[in-house]
């Protein structure tokens, strides 16, 4: 105890310092964190989180309810869908701009791609409209020269998927990229070169050298994209969400959202919201161990 | 021996034209996804400068085929815009000084190694990376804070970051270590080393995280969307949001004045469509961002390099 007093003194400003992040922590991380009861309460405006009445189980109704079970398939289609393809995009994006031989090329190549990161979601659902428009849209101008008839792609179910995954390769395939050329060109040129002795073409190099010389942090971002396969992003999907696409565009996240938020129903919402944190976490320390186990490149 | 040069030889010949094969088809590949990742952000802009009932037939591609601006001139003689513009402006400018001081505050604190219970007070960090409350009990815990429809729900909950305060913690960690005890040494406290020679010397992660910060404030409609109703304190974003789903120029304004004013300049109007004032709104919200990029680049990929570097 006294060692406990000599070291807080002996060290207070870095104490004071730190207290500053976690006190911001402690109000709006934790603090809600201990909110999460009211999933086994009937909570109502005006209550607190503590005063709420008990209810136990009976906000958890929902997982005998089909219509959740339906928004769950929507959450993993479309999670899946875009983890499927944007995941990998940018790897392969960074192994081709590496290839790229000439320095100014590369570096315009670069700049631009990286730009898209920086517009926000409903800029790009505006693009998305006006691209996509069956009035005077772009592509359905193309459609239409080649012989066929306008499609209303925002109304439309089958589409909503892909115009989700398309639009966010196209924001971050480029911002992706940062990471894994940082880790290219980290990589030992002796290495290259003794490959060059061996006869080693441009497809073995990469296959047997860059590959294998990346993969940490292949691993590393594959463990922090986990929790993306259950939250599928306010951000990126309730701009997008329309009456027209409602039966494929509502997913967790936006279904917690309009039920708490909008109608109300906080201690539905809550429950809702607790599963898929759980869920969440369950996905990163199982993709962990199965990392530290495969090849001993877990995070922790 | 001699055939096994022939034999080299020939497969550097087919290699070579198979390497130049993928060297074009490598650039060209690269040439088309940059043109495609530019044409929608120059499509916007074509679109805001075009005639509203022109654009509608289509046809519109590479540049306004009847220039006009009153598009934008709608768009700034428009009070609710010109205000959301400001809210945007001043959460960006205040909302980036506090995250910069609270984070930066922090990291320095956790960025002296030796510090006992550093790795406790790490953890307690990290924990809310795992797992959180979701975004109901959130919500309850801002309107507990009287937070909720207050222009300080844009600053005060997201004034500090985790993942920031990492990637500055690891660029101070990176400092000498000398100059902090040589100061140390002269009898400068903690706060007067951290502000005369960590910040001096830190000045290439604070432009990179305050660059990620400025860029969150500027694109974030989803605070102003979900915890804010108050017209007056809608940030641009949120108000395009809004505007969106709008279908008539009444709704674009919100504002019986200024549509009673639209309807008295009828004849501007009729060539003026909802969608391209739409489109004028969204260049100017994201103009900025556009025009201050080529000079901030450098400072975006340094801060992710930083906090990149695994340990």
């Amino acid at each position: 105890m006294k060692q406990f007093i000599k070291n807080i003194k002996k060290f207070k400003w870095h104490y004071i310092m730190i207290l500053c992040g976690i006190a911001c922590l402690i109000f709006f991380s934790y603090i809600p964190m201990t909110g999460l009861q009211i999933a086994f309460r009937n909570f109502k405006p005006g209550n607190t989180v503590w005063n709420a009445k008990w209810v136990g189980l009976k906000n958890f109704w929902f997982l005998q309810d089909l219509e959740f079970w339906r928004i769950v398939k929507n959450t993993f289609v479309l999670t899946g869908a875009r983890f499927l393809i944007s995941f990998p995009a940018p790897i392969v994006l960074a192994l081709l701009i590496n290839e790229v031989k000439n320095t100014y090329f590369k570096r315009i190549v670069q700049s631009i791609t990286y730009i898209p990161h920086f517009i926000s979601w409903i800029v790009i659902a505006y693009i998305l409209d006006s691209f996509l428009s069956p009035y005077g849209g772009i592509i359905n101008q193309l459609i239409e020269k080649f012989g066929g008839t306008s499609v209303f792609f925002m109304g439309s179910n089958s589409w909503f998927v892909p115009i989700v995954t398309i639009s966010s390769v196209w924001k971050d395939v480029g911002w992706g990229t940062i990471i894994y050329l940082a880790a290219i060109t980290s990589i030992d040129p002796e290495l290259y070169e003794a490959a060059m002795l061996d006869g080693a073409g441009r497809w073995a190099k990469m296959k047997h050298i860059t590959f294998p010389s990346i993969r940490p942090t292949i691993v590393l971002l594959l463990i922090l994209s986990m929790p993306n396969l259950i939250n599928a992003g306010i951000d990126s999907i309730y701009p997008l969400m329309n009456n027209a696409n409602l039966e494929v565009s509502t997913v967790l996240d936006t279904y917690v959202l309009i039920n708490g938020l909008q109608l109300g129903k906080y201690s539905l919402a809550t429950a809702i919201g607790m599963i898929s944190s759980i869920v969440s976490l369950l996905l990163i320390l199982l993709t962990n161990k199965i990392a530290n186990k495969v090849s001993g490149e877990g995070l922790w | 021996m001699v055939k096994e040069t022939i034999v080299k030889k020939s497969r550097k010949g087919s290699s070579n034209t198979g390497e130049h094969i993928f060297t074009m088809l490598n650039t060209v590949f690269l040439i088309l996804l940059c043109m495609i990742t530019i044409y929608p952000l120059f499509y916007i802009i074509v679109y805001s400068l075009n005639e509203g009932l022109d654009s509608m037939k289509g046809g519109l591609y590479l540049w306004p085929r009847e220039f006009t601006l009153f598009n934008y001139q709608y768009v700034f003689g428009n009070g609710v815009i010109k205000h959301s513009y400001l809210v945007t402006i001043g959460r960006t400018i205040l909302g980036t000084l506090t995250g910069l001081i609270i984070t930066g505050v922090t990291a320095y604190g956790f960025s002296l190694k030796s510090l006992p219970y550093r790795k406790g007070l790490m953890m307690i960090a990290l924990i809310p990376m795992l797992f959180n409350g979701g975004i109901i009990p959130y919500y309850i815990q801002l309107s507990r804070l009287h937070l909720v429809d207050s222009f300080w729900v844009y600053i005060i909950p997201c004034m500090f970051s985790v993942w920031n305060m990492f990637v500055m913690m690891k660029f101070f960690m990176g400092l000498p270590e000398e100059m902090r005890e040589s100061a140390h040494i002269d009898g400068a406290g903690e706060v007067r080393i951290f502000v005369q020679i960590i910040i001096p010397l830190s000045k290439p992660v604070i432009a990179a995280i305050g660059l990620f910060i400025a860029v969150w404030h500027w694109n974030d409609w989803y605070s102003g969307s979900f915890y804010v109703s108050n017209a007056n304190l809608l940030p641009l974003q949120t108000y395009l949001q809004r505007l969106f789903n709008a279908n008539s120029l009444s709704m674009l304004t919100q504002n019986s004045q200024i549509v009673a004013e639209a309807a008295a300049h009828e004849s501007q109007t009729a060539t003026m469509t909802i969608t391209s004032v739409k489109m004028a709104a969204v260049v100017i919200g994201t103009l900025p961002i556009l025009c201050v990029y080529p000079f901030i680049q450098k400072y975006f990929v340094k801060g992710m390099l930083i906090g990149s570097v695994k340990g």
